[in-house]
Order: C-alpha cells, then sequence, then structure tokens
C-alpha cells in the first residue's frame, strides 16, 4: 500500500516532468509542470515533511504556476505560432542532457552515502522548523524576506509601461 | 523507496529540465525547464535529509527557502518577459539577438 502510493506519486513527478519539457505547446507545459509539482509535494509527504509538502502546494503549485499563466495570457504566447523546432538544435539539446545524465548516474554509482540512524519522529514537528528559522537560521530567514521584497520592487519597476523620465 | 531511487529520479528530472532550457525557444518553456531543474535538487535536498542527516530540521529550512528564492526568481522573470513582449512583440529567445557579437 505504502510502495504503490509512492509509486502513483514518482508517476505522476515523471509524466508531469515530461509533459512540461517534451511538448510543443506552452499550455501544455505548464500542466505538466503542475502535475509534477503535486506529485512533489506527495513525494515530500512520503519524505516525512508535512509542512514542506503544504508548502510545496501553496507557493509552486498555487503560486508560480498561477504566475506563469497568467504571464502566458498577457503575451499572448497561446495565440502565437509555435516555433518551429529545429532539428539541429533539439538534438545537441538531447545530447547535452543525456551527456549530463548519464555522467551524473555515474558519479552516483560512484558515491556511497552514510545511513545516518533515524532520528526521533518528534524532530519532524513544524514547532523545531519554527524555531530553527527564528534562532540558528534567523540570518537566512531575513536575507530571504528581504530578497523577496527587493523581487517584487523590481518586477513592478521592470513590468511597468509608462516610466516618464525614461530617456529611451 | 531507498536514497538511491530518489536520486536517480531527481536526476531524470534535472535531465529533462536541462534539456527543456537548451531545446525550447519560447522563454516561458525554458522558465518552466528552470522551475523543474529546480524541483529536482530540492528532492534531492529532502531525500538526503530524510536518509542520512541525524537533525532533519536542515534540509526542511533549505527546501523552504528554495521555494521562497524560487518565487523571487519567477517574479522578475514574468516582469521582464512581459516587458519584452511589449517592446519587442516577440517572446522567441532566438529573436532576441541585440548583444550577439
Amino acid at each position: 500500500m505504502e510502495l504503490g502510493v509512492q509509486y502513483l506519486f514518482v508517476a505522476l513527478v515523471l509524466v508531469g516532468g515530461g509533459m512540461a519539457a517534451l511538448s510543443r505547446h506552452v499550455l501544455y507545459n505548464i500542466v505538466g509542470l503542475g502535475i509534477s509539482l503535486f506529485g512533489m509535494a506527495g513525494l515530500f509527504l512520503q519524505l516525512g515533511s508535512p509542512f514542506v509538502a503544504a508548502m510545496q502546494l501553496l507557493i509552486y503549485l498555487g503560486g508560480i504556476t498561477v504566475a506563469i499563466v497568467f504571464a502566458m495570457m498577457l503575451s499572448i504566447a497561446m495565440t502565437l505560432d509555435p516555433p518551429t523546432r529545429t532539428p539541429v538544435k533539439t538534438g545537441f539539446a538531447a545530447v547535452a542532457a543525456l551527456t549530463f545524465g548519464v555522467g551524473l548516474h555515474g558519479l552516483i554509482g560512484t558515491a556511497s552515502f552514510a545511513a545516518a540512524p533515524p532520528a526521533p519522529t518528534d524532530a519532524w514537528a513544524v514547532a523545531h522548523i519554527g524555531s530553527a528559522l527564528l534562532e540558528r537560521y534567523n540570518l537566512v530567514f531575513e536575507t530571504l524576506s528581504v530578497v523577496l521584497l527587493l523581487a517584487i520592487i523590481g518586477a513592478i519597476l521592470i513590468a511597468r509601461p509608462d516610466r516618464r523620465g525614461d530617456a529611451a | 523507496m531507498n536514497l538511491e531511487s530518489f536520486l536517480l529520479l531527481s536526476l531524470v528530472l534535472f535531465s529533462l529540465g536541462l534539456f527543456a532550457v537548451l531545446a525550447h525557444r519560447n522563454l516561458i518553456a525554458v522558465l518552466i525547464g528552470v522551475e523543474l531543474m529546480m524541483n529536482a535538487a530540492s528532492l534531492n535536498l529532502m531525500a538526503f535529509n530524510r536518509f542520512s542527516v541525524t537533525d532533519p530540521v536542515t534540509g526542511q529550512v533549505f527546501v523552504l527557502i528554495i521555494i521562497g528564492l524560487a518565487a523571487a526568481e519567477v517574479a522578475i522573470f514574468l516582469s521582464i518577459i512581459l516587458n519584452l513582449y511589449r517592446t519587442r512583440r516577440t517572446i522567441d529567445a532566438e529573436q532576441l539577438t541585440e548583444l550577439k557579437g
């Protein structure tokens, strides 16, 4: 039962990733990304972290995917003709991705990972994440909030249509 | 599932993302490839966090930071795409060649 659920999520991740990477139409790419993200959230749940799985669903699936759909609708990428792919470029991309994948697979085969003793179950509680974010990883947390603020301001500045005082 | 199978899954996902970034001409599809690669990295970190780390808080915090940074990156990328579309009327990566040497 447990293993069946895991394989279901793995299949979702793989099918979604394949759709996102290989399809020609942008809308299919986005739907594939959504399926893949959903399966990934399920895998996070299986790996023992319901909080990260919920954040994956909320921010990635609910925020980022919807933002990409908005951008696609605003830039009318749907109604444009899908750009014709040159087989040379696709071939080189496939060769590069395959080389990377096979090489990294060989590296994983040579490495040996020490297995840690299983942590006590209460170490996975959300309260530990909260206290770690505000104590040990306080600097990272604050830096991330500054980065997000700068990203919002930068996105508004870049996407604003009329810029008075702009020489161009 | 053990650690190696999770690593293999994230490897496949990363390769798919790399292929999408290299092969697609639509900038939105390129962005989707970048997102696939980031998710592969997150899955890697969570798998290591589960199987070979004594304190499971570290990897979860790491993945949360990745998700936050991905949100910021997507906001900037999409605003650049919208601006490109307004000024150039295209989001084809191969027609944006002003800086080509």
